[in-house]
Order: C-alpha cells, then sequence, then structure tokens
C-alpha cells in the first residue's frame, strides 16, 4: 500500500473524529480494518444464485475470480484503479439511506473506509474462453496428438482443467452453467452423440471463425477511443513532412514508445456493443492523458504540417481488425493458441482476409519513419550517443589515469614544475653525450 | 643486506633536497663501495650523480648489491624527522620492500625509526666517461649561486666563457643584458673563498640558467663547487660531499643552435 494513500486515509479519519467531537464525543474510532470492504458493480440481471469462484484465468490458467451466474452466464472482473497521483479512498455507509431519515439511528450507522479506491465491474465473458485451454490441453506434444485428438464429453475435457483452488467441477454440477458451455463448446467443436452424453473435439476452423467474429464486431463502430488512439491512430501516423520535422519527431518518439497492441494487462478496457466480447481498459486516467496528448498535437497539425501518406480507410479498417484479434487473443487466450490464430489470420486463405495493403502501408511508413530518423539524426547534436561496455571501460580507464596525474601532480615541486617548463629547444639528450651502460 | 650508519643525518637530507626537484623517483644503488645514485630529470638534459663512498659511513656493511628505489618526495618526508645532527642508519633486506631508517639523537637517547615502501623502478645507466675538460673553474658554492640567481633574473639562458681573462658569465634578456667575469684569484686568508680557474682552450657555451639554478641548491652541501666546461660537450657542476671522494655531481646538456 503506497504510503500516501494510508496517510490520506488517516486524515479522513481524523477529519471524522474532530467533527464528532464537536457536537458529542461517544464514537470511538474503530481500529483500522484488517479487510477493508471492496467495491464491486455487479450486473441486475444476474440472480441471487450467483457466486464469486475460483476458475483458472484462460489465458494463463492461475486461478482467478469470476463472478458464475447458473441463469445468465459467467462474468469477469476488470480493476479499476485510481491513478497513483491522486490517491483516493471509498467512504461506505452500508444502509445510508434509511439511516439519514431515521436520526436515532445514523449514530449506529456503521461507515467504512476502504483506503484503495481500487472498483471491480463484472462484465460478461463468453464462457468459450474456460473451456478452450481444456481443448487444446496438452500444447507440447499437440501436433501428434492433433491427428488423434478424440472426442470426449465435457467432464473429460474440463477434468484436464482440474487444479485445486478451481471450482470448475462443482459449477458443471449446476445444470444452467453446465449447459451453457456445453452450448458454447458445441460453437467451436465437432460434437457426436455418444450414448446419451454428446462428445466434443475441437475444430480449428470453427475456433478461428468465432474468434474472427468477435474481433470484427469489436471494429463496428470503431473500437474503444483509447485503444482506437494507441493502436490505430498513432501506429498509423506517419512522419509529418520536413517543414515540421520536429512535432514530427516528437510524436514518432513516443508512439515508438508504445508496445504493440493488445498487450493484455496494461490495456485500458470499456465494454463493447457485442455482450458476448467484453473489450479492454482499465485506468482511465492513462487514457485521459493520451487523449490529451493528441489534443495537443493535433493543434500543431492544424497549421501548414502534411502528414507524408494519407492512410486509406481499408487500411484503418483492417489495422483496426487486427488490433481487436489480437487484443481478444492476448487477453483470453493462451499465448500458443494465440500464436496459432494469429498465424492462421495472417494467412489469406483460412481467415479470408488480404492484410496486403496494411503489410504495404506498414512498409511505406517505416521508411518514411526511418528517413525522418535518419534526418534528425543529423540534425541533433545534443542527443548522447550511447556508450557501449568498451567505451565506457575506456573512459573510466582514463578518468583513473587523469587522476592518478593529478594526484602526482599536486605531490610535485614548485621547483620541478618549473623545470619542465624549461624550452629545452636546442638541448640534446644526455644519452647524445653518454652512451649506455 | 644493507646497513649504513652516517654520523649526520643532514647529509642525506641536504642530498635529496639537492635532487628531488630533478628527479622524482630514483635507485639508490647499493654495492660494498658504497651508495651511487644516478638519474636523469624529465626530459633527460639534466643528469644527477651521486656517490656516497662506503667510507662516508661509520660503519658500512652491504652484502650484495640491492637497488633501492624510491620516490623522493616520500624520502623527503620521513627525513624531515630526523635532526640535522642525528645520528642516520639505512637499513635493508637482501631483496627488500622497505627501508628501514632509524634516527639516534645522541643528546637526549631519542631513537625514531621509519619504514619506507620501495618501488620499482626501471631506470637506465649511462656510461660517463673521464673527460679532460677545456675549462675547470673552482669557486665558493655561494658565489656560483649568486651568479645563476643574479643572472636568472635577466634571462632564460646564460652564455659561459672561459678565456684568458677569465670566466665571464653573460646573460641577454628582455629588459637589458647583464654579467659577470670571474678572475682568477687567491685568498691568502681563506682558502674557501678563493677562485681557481685551470684553462687549456676557449670555450663558449650557453646554458639554461634555470637548471643551474636548481643545481645550486646543493650549496649547503659544500662550500666549494667545481665547474668544468668543454665545446660540445655537457657542463659538470661538482660539489664535493665530505672528504672522501663522495661527490654529488650535475651534468647539463648545452643549447647549442638557437641562441638568444
Amino acid at each position: 500500500m503506497p504510503r500516501t494513500r494510508s496517510t490520506k486515509n488517516d486524515s479522513a479519519e481524523t477529519k471524522g473524529e474532530a467533527s464528532s467531537k464537536s457536537s458529542v464525543s461517544k464514537y470511538p474510532l474503530g481500529a483500522k480494518n484488517e479487510k477493508p470492504p471492496t467495491v464491486f458493480i455487479l450486473p441486475k440481471k444476474a440472480t441471487q444464485d450467483a457466486r464469486i469462484v475460483n476458475l483458472p484465468n484462460p489465458r494463463n490458467a492461475k486461478p482467478s475470480r469470476y463472478l458464475v451466474c447458473p441463469t445468465t452466464g459467467i462474468y469477469e472482473f476488470t480493476k479499476i484503479s485510481a491513478p497513483k497521483s491522486m490517491p483516493r479512498s471509498w467512504l461506505i455507509e452500508s444502509n445510508g439511506v434509511e439511516d439519514a431519515s431515521d436520526t436515532s439511528k445514523t449514530n449506529n450507522s456503521r461507515g467504512q473506509v476502504a483506503s484503495s479506491a481500487d472498483l471491480y465491474v463484472a462484465t460478461t465473458i463468453d464462457p468459450l474462453f474456460f473451456v478452450l485451454p481444456a481443448l487444446v490441453h496438452a500444447d507440447s506434444s499437440r501436433k501428434a496428438e492433433e491427428k488423434r485428438r478424440l472426442f470426449m464429453t465435457i467432464y473429460d475435457h474440463l477434468d484436464k482443467l482440474e487444479t485445486e483452488e478451481s471450482h470448475m467441477s462443482e459449477i458443471l454440477r449446476w445444470e444452467g452453467t453446465r449447459s451453457l458451455l456445453e452450448s458454447r463448446m458445441a460453437a467451436v467443436c465437432d460434437t457426436a452423440d455418444g450414448g446419451g452424453d454428446i462428445m466434443f473435439r475441437l475444430n480449428e476452423k470453427k475456433l478461428f471463425a468465432i474468434i474472427l467474429n468477435k474481433a470484427r464486431k469489436m471494429c463496428q463502430g470503431g473500437l474503444a477511443p483509447s485503444m482506437e488512439e494507441k493502436f490505430v491512430t498513432k501506429a498509423l501516423e506517419a512522419p509529418v513532412q520536413v517543414s515540421s520535422q520536429r512535432s514530427s519527431d516528437s510524436k514518432q518518439a513516443k508512439s515508438s514508445t508504445e508496445k504493440g497492441p493488445g498487450s493484455g494487462e496494461s490495456t485500458p478496457q470499456t465494454e463493447s456493443a457485442d455482450s458476448q466480447s467484453t473489450t479492454a481498459t482499465s485506468q482511465s486516467d492513462l487514457s485521459a492523458d493520451s487523449q490529451a496528448s493528441t489534443a495537443a498535437t493535433s493543434v500543431e497539425d492544424d497549421g501548414d504540417v502534411v502528414s507524408a501518406v494519407k492512410v486509406s480507410d481499408d487500411v484503418v479498417h483492417l489495422q483496426r481488425l487486427r488490433t481487436a484479434f489480437s487484443f481478444i487473443s492476448s487477453r483470453y487466450l493462451t499465448s500458443s493458441l494465440a500464436t496459432q490464430l494469429s498465424s492462421s489470420l495472417a494467412d489469406q486463405t483460412t481467415s479470408g482476409i488480404d492484410f496486403a495493403p496494411l503489410d504495404a502501408y506498414y512498409t511505406e511508413l517505416a521508411k518514411l519513419r526511418a528517413e525522418a530518423a535518419a534526418s534528425r539524426a543529423i540534425g541533433d547534436y545534443t542527443k548522447k550517443r550511447g556508450l557501449d561496455a568498451e567505451e565506457e571501460e575506456a573512459r573510466a580507464e582514463k578518468k583513473r589515469k587523469l587522476e592518478e596525474e593529478k594526484k602526482k601532480k599536486a605531490s610535485e615541486s614548485r621547483a620541478s614544475k618549473e623545470l619542465k617548463k624549461v624550452n629545452t629547444a636546442g638541448m640534446m639528450k644526455l644519452s647524445a653525450f653518454f652512451k649506455k651502460k | 643486506m644493507l646497513e649504513a650508519r652516517l654520523e649526520q643525518a643532514a647529509l642525506l637530507k641536504k642530498v635529496v633536497d639537492a635532487i628531488k626537484d630533478l628527479v622524482q623517483d630514483c635507485n639508490f644503488d647499493c654495492n660494498d663501495s658504497g651508495i651511487a645514485l644516478q638519474a636523469m630529470d624529465n626530459s633527460h638534459v639534466a643528469l644527477v650523480s651521486m656517490l656516497l663512498k662506503a667510507d662516508a659511513f661509520h660503519p658500512y656493511r652491504c652484502d650484495r648489491n640491492i637497488a633501492l628505489g624510491m620516490n623522493l618526495t616520500s624520502l623527503t618526508k620521513v627525513l624531515r624527522a630526523a635532526q640535522n645532527e642525528d645520528i642516520l642508519t639505512l637499513k635493508a633486506e637482501d631483496a627488500p620492500d622497505v627501508l628501514n631508517i632509524l634516527f639516534e639523537s645522541s643528546e637526549n637517547d631519542r631513537i625514531s625509526e621509519y619504514d619506507l615502501k620501495l618501488m620499482d623502478i626501471d631506470q637506465e645507466h649511462l656510461g660517463i666517461p673521464e673527460t679532460d675538460y677545456a675549462a675547470t673553474i673552482s669557486l665558493p658554492s655561494a658565489e656560483f649561486r649568486r651568479i645563476c640567481t643574479d643572472l636568472a633574473a635577466m634571462s632564460e639562458s646564460v652564455s659561459i666563457e672561459a678565456s684568458k681573462e677569465g670566466i665571464k658569465f653573460s646573460a641577454n634578456g628582455d629588459i637589458g643584458n647583464g654579467s659577470v667575469t670571474l678572475r682568477s684569484q687567491s685568498n691568502v686568508d681563506d682558502n674557501s673563498s678563493g677562485i681557481e680557474i685551470v684553462l687549456s682552450e676557449h670555450v663558449s657555451l650557453t646554458f639554461s640558467l634555470k637548471y643551474l639554478v636548481n643545481f645550486c641548491k646543493a650549496a649547503a652541501l659544500s662550500n666549494r663547487v667545481k665547474i668544468c666546461l668543454s665545446n660540445e660537450v655537457p657542463l659538470l657542476v661538482e660539489y664535493d660531499l665530505g672528504s672522501n671522494n663522495s661527490h654529488l655531481r650535475f651534468y647539463l646538456a648545452p643549447k647549442i643552435g638557437d641562441e638568444e
């Protein structure tokens, strides 16, 4: 817990104390709650039977918390944190409204302070993601297994995901949840009827189609603003022409520091139109920051600055799709599966999408950027050159020698210094007169 | 091992004082005949050669040839701890890491002992042949020092001309020129203040005064100084150390060509 938080918390408590003292000081301050309450926003449609359970995270298989409702599905929690620069806390009153009306009871109302201002929002997640790791289990030997991948029941599949912390077997006992999982499995699997039970076998083409469909839906009407800004606008931004080199350089530097699309947890989150595919974005402050910076740079752009290349709508659309796809893969799919799917995305025959215009644009962009960087490198003399280890060593050695010399000089007498200044031109060395022994 | 006891610490103190500005690090070469030192200054135009014969010490013992490499500034620091009248004893192992220096005060039974760390110094030794100089001048060391310091105020260099008329030191500088001429003279009362000139041919040479002034620091060691000159060879300035052929010699290359 950062110190600023706790101090803020303390001051909040003392303030409460001060105000109560002025009236009647009969409210002793309780000890700090060891387990401060956490604030959740839960979907209204979730029923009373919904439980928070541990399920293996579809991405990294670590047990994580999810809200499972037997009738309406599975929800994931997205944590929204207050920015570090703005310490905040929750002040929670358990049953505020009723107490406010009843003055005699207000005294007993237990307000609480949660020093961490985290907010957890539950949003729907496609149950498909939970079963996928089971369907493509045993990554290492997958090549060999591919041919004889067997039709298995949902239980057999999900058995592989069984860990001590997981409540998977528990929720499979819930009728609604199981059928939900089964229906989602059926969407990506070849099925067979095996003696009353439905047997499943993963069909990669179906899986790819589903994920691509999710990505398409995500792009409809544009990505979330922060994502759009970071991974589409910035990534496709061409350096402006030489006349306004400075502004382009600064922007370019910024965009180059950013990670590739879909870099996981750090990506801001928002809810997309489609309920199945939840998308993106924690940390609203982050997006706010980047928006502010765009505002600043776009002002510069409004002048006579001309972008070197015009981005076509087609290219933008492709970039959006790719961003959405890689976001979904990097967030909800195991890394091996993600690489597999991204390669099928790149392959035109399997994906049916031609990324050639986008790739061509990228090549051109890289060239332009290299040019801009080169022209900057020529002009920029102030930038420190990166020193490699060898140079560093040489410098240290030089410094050491210099220091030694300095020390030596300091111990030298004035007379010997004077002698050094003597002009010995025209004086032959003594070895010219006396021969070496 | 080396063990050399010097009746008066002043001798070594003055020797080191006289040469420490010319030479920073040098070897004291000890053998059974005594302790010798030869070193050149940084620009290799001047050379110091010192010989302290075994007779100068009471007693002197040196089983093997030892080179005691020392930083003269460090040695000066140690020697500063000695009174002029102290008895000084140098001791060293056969392959020494340190030089043990002992000061004994005869007056008050005070004994101080120092170990000076030695260093390895690579030094080339030059063979200096016995030379018959064209002109040899013996004069009071104070007189020579006075001439050098006086003329150093006028110019960087002095030309020394030895002829039948005498020895003429002349300096030509920015502010003007000056010269001092010495003639042979024998002082009947005091042998140490006379000037002896032995001349076989005319000599005229130019030398750097800064160096000569530096040599004159050895004036404390001896009342007399001997200056030996020959055309186109280094000047020799020699101070006697005691009465046993021990000496401190300075050689200085003449200035040839672009005379001012």
